[in-house]
């Protein structure tokens, strides 16, 4: 993984913030109603969309890995699983800070909100469920079937919630339909913003796969020599043909 | 051979288990009886609001019960050591089919014991179509999370924990929907949702479990 390339991206990525800074603070106008505590949305929409995203991307490595016992699939799991853990946390609390001078609350049982705290839960769990098994296919294998059951439960979840809502409070302005006309302003800089957080990802996510390689490489080193040094006395533990499948 | 099914053979021998070891009956039923109770006096004693919340107090338990009966499920093989036998013996899916088949008949009955306890303490019940084929639609789709993330994390490692963060939430449709199709105007598309949640889990655990069970 070319060290260069991350940095052009990381460069890229500063350039897009710098510009992007100006644009939320300055060019798009307050909200009419909600004043300045908008421009929030600029931080919190574009962290739920980095969010969807790795999680979408845990799915695909959690089937990758399945087809081909890759353990590289599972290394790219976990980043993106990481990030999505942290960008959700992120949307939750600036969901929050917004909520509160907007709506008055600091919570409403809001479907998106819902399913967005759902996440965040199945996917911590979906971290604690690493590391389990010294074994690090077994690790894998268990961690892929939770990415996998994990993911398809979620739109169920949303769509449960958003009937629950329906069924129990009529619409109100926090459901989604219709669309709500957005300044030119306010516009540029959330796509800006999306723009931004999806590059700050990517960079994010390179380090933290390059990071986890060398982990893996460390392993592999420190159980050879063990395995070397194992070899002229009794029979090795089965824990030691780890490293044959290490790939 | 055996006349019987091997998923139905699976079915009893973890009944005659239960008969003789009693691990969740005296575990479980206590263990509904007190959130019952609890719920009651959490919410109360209102009578009206007591009414209002049966419904949810009881899908609530069923929920909140499968993560000691996902530790039940495999106690016994765990601690006789005879899992490795007896996933060399069957095949994921009859393995799969069997231990379903075993915790929808556990769910099965504590939806029967919570829905008594709950008519009985918090008032409230209906007895209706939609109320038992939502109770058995429901269980089901609780079944599968059971045994889902049940086979893999009731081997007693460390993070026990981890089980209630898993499977709690993805619970959380069947417990709303449950509790819609328990209210006296309870419409039909919320079985229509139980329905596509116990075939979307059923299918997505049937798809995984080879890789569960695989050690």
């Amino acid at each position: 993984m070319p060290r260069r390339t991350d940095q052009i991206l990381g460069v890229i990525a500063s350039l897009a913030a710098a510009g992007t800074l100006p644009i939320a603070l300055a060019v798009a106008p307050p909200d009419a109603v909600q004043g300045q505590a908008q421009r929030l949305m600029y931080v919190h929409v574009p962290a739920a969309w980095l969010a969807y995203l790795a999680f979408a991307a845990v799915l695909l490595c959690s089937i990758g890995y399945l087809l081909s016992r890759d353990l590289r699939w599972d290394r790219r799991a976990q980043a993106a699983a990481e990030i999505g853990v942290g960008m959700t946390a992120l949307a939750i609390v600036l969901g929050s800070l917004w909520g509160r001078p907007v709506w008055g609350v600091w919570w409403v049982w809001d479907p998106r909100l819902v399913t967005t705290t759902v996440l965040l839960l199945v996917y911590v769990g979906y971290l604690g469920v690493r590391g389990l098994s010294a074994d690090p296919h077994a690790s894998a294998r268990r961690t892929s079937a939770v990415g996998i059951l994990a993911f398809v439960n979620i739109p169920i979840v949303h769509f449960s919630v958003v009937w629950w809502r329906t069924l129990h409070q009529p619409p109100t302005l926090l459901q989604p339909g219709g669309s709500h006309p957005i300044a030119p302003g306010m516009l540029a800089a959330l796509l800006a913003s999306l723009v931004t957080f999806t590059l700050a990802g990517i960079v994010v996510y390179r380090r933290r796969l390059r990071q986890l390689a060398a982990r893996d490489a460390l392993l592999r080193e420190r159980f050879a020599d063990s395995s070397t040094a194992a070899t002229a006395q009794e029979p090795a533990p089965a824990v030691l043909v780890i490293p044959q499948v290490f790939r | 051979m055996s006349r019987w099914p091997q998923p139905a053979l699976l079915v009893g021998r973890d009944l005659d288990v239960e008969v003789a070891g009693r691990e969740g009956l005296t575990t479980i039923p206590a263990f509904v009886a007190a959130m019952v109770v609890l719920a009651g006096l959490g919410f109360g004693p209102g009578p009206e609001v007591l009414r209002a919340t049966a419904a949810g107090v009881v899908w609530l338990v069923l929920l909140v019960t499968v993560v000691p009966l996902a530790q039940v499920l495999l106690a016994a093989e765990r601690r006789e050591d005879s899992w490795d036998l007896l996933r060399g013996l069957l095949s994921p899916t009859r393995l799969l089919l069997g231990k379903l088949s075993a915790a929808w008949l556990w769910l099965c009955v504590v939806w029967l014991v919570a829905e008594l306890l709950s008519a009985a303490l918090l008032g409230g019940l209906s007895p209706s179509v939609p109320l038992v084929a939502g109770g058995l639609l429901g269980t089901f789709g609780l079944a599968t999370v059971t045994v889902g993330y049940g086979v893999f994390l009731s081997s007693g490692v460390s993070r026990s924990g981890l089980l209630a963060v898993l499977a709690l939430p993805a619970g959380l449709p069947v417990l709303l929907a449950g509790v819609e199709t328990s209210r006296p105007a309870a419409p039909n598309a919320w079985l229509g949702v139980l329905l596509v949640y116990d075939l979307v889990s059923v299918t997505a655990c049937w798809a995984v479990f080879p890789v569960l069970v695989e050690e």
